[in-house]
């Protein structure tokens, strides 16, 4: 998780815009490439957690969104049985996240203060913050003191140590975009 | 990324159209001439390497412009990363339920070995012995190799 994903998810909150989310994030960019760390997460503890998804199929979906058979028409039998999902989760326990960044800290801090969850489960109660604290400090977010990759890097756009296995990651936000993927060096804990 | 597969593996199953995720999603999930004739099918069963020339399929395909192997999914990836050249893959196990575009990842190192299938995406390091509870995958070629119990 960069961080500029993460100010990209709350200024998409607030303004239901996608472009106009990312275009507002207070992070440097170059090229594309904004100078914002993944988190740096130190676990004191590993362990998998399971969430069981309770799916209730109901009828009241607008006909004209769902996928028509091969005269034109819809589809009329569906299967509307309850159906439980059990997906896991591996859940990491730390006492803090870490990111670095070059960019607005007003603005930063600004957004980010009121965030009490963040992760893929904070909506049932996991990623809980205790609090937030901002210092200064000389790392640009994308090369760490040694060099080495602090967030995903396009090859062609990291000057830092090689060295690092080369993975096919997403490199600018929308994250979950397969078209942002390309050849980058990463951080071991991506 | 997409643009790997869709020049190197899809490109022969869909025409393009120029929305990649699109088109490698149409090859992924719709279906193909067989081999052996009869109605076409959907990729259901077997595995794949995208390479950046000919790609090596175990699902019979008329289409000509693969390989085609009758190797394990275990067998082909090991020989594939035993013989690795720098070059990237995608390794690919497919199944009923079709490949979604975002499990879709290329392998360009041996230390982060990609699986990708209907389920989601093994990431495991070829260079070292596979850990407890990691990847199956990795576990299976290490027992192939001779190099776990």
């Amino acid at each position: 998780m960069t961080l500029d994903a993460l100010l990209g998810a709350i200024l998409f909150d607030e303004l239901q815009d996608v472009d106009a989310a990312h275009a507002a994030i207070p992070v440097k960019c170059t090229a594309g490439l904004f100078h914002a760390s993944a988190a740096i997460i130190e676990p004191i503890q590993k362990d998998r957690v399971a969430f069981i998804a309770a799916l209730r199929p109901q009828h009241s979906i607008d006909p004209d969104l769902i996928l028509k058979n091969k005269k034109g028409g819809l589809h009329r039998k569906f299967d509307n049985a309850f159906t439980n999902v059990l997906n896991a989760y591996p859940m990491l326990t730390a006492p803090a996240l870490t990111w670095y960044v070059e960019g607005d800290a007003d603005k930063i801090e600004r957004l980010l203060s009121p965030v009490e969850f963040v992760g893929k489960r904070r909506a049932s109660g996991f990623g809980q913050i205790r609090s937030w604290g901002f210092d200064t400090d000389e790392l640009n977010g994308i090369e760490g003191v040694f060099g080495e990759p602090l967030r995903p890097v396009p090859v062609a756009m990291f000057s830092g140590d090689t060295s690092h296995p080369v993975v096919d990651a997403a490199w600018r936000p929308a994250y979950w975009k397969a078209e942002h993927r390309a050849a980058c060096y990463a951080p071991s804990f991506i | 990324m997409l643009d790997f597969f869709n020049q190197n593996f899809g490109r022969y199953l869909v025409e393009q159209t120029g929305r990649p995720a699109r088109d490698a999603q149409r090859a992924l999930s719709s279906g193909h001439k067989m081999r052996k004739g009869g109605l076409p099918q959907r990729i259901a069963s077997g595995w794949a390497i995208v390479r950046p020339e000919r790609s090596t399929m175990q699902f019979e395909l008329a289409a000509d412009d693969f390989e085609y192997s009758k190797l394990t999914r275990y067998e082909a990836f090991q020989a594939e990363l035993d013989s690795w050249d720098g070059t990237p893959r995608i390794f690919i196990e497919f199944d009923k339920k079709p490949v979604p575009v975002n499990n879709l990842f290329v392998t360009y190192d041996l230390r982060a070995v990609r699986i990708c299938s209907p389920k989601g995406c093994e990431t495991f390091d070829y260079t070292k012995p596979p850990e407890k509870d990691g990847s199956k995958t990795h576990r299976v070629i290490w027992k192939q190799r001779g190099l776990l119990k």
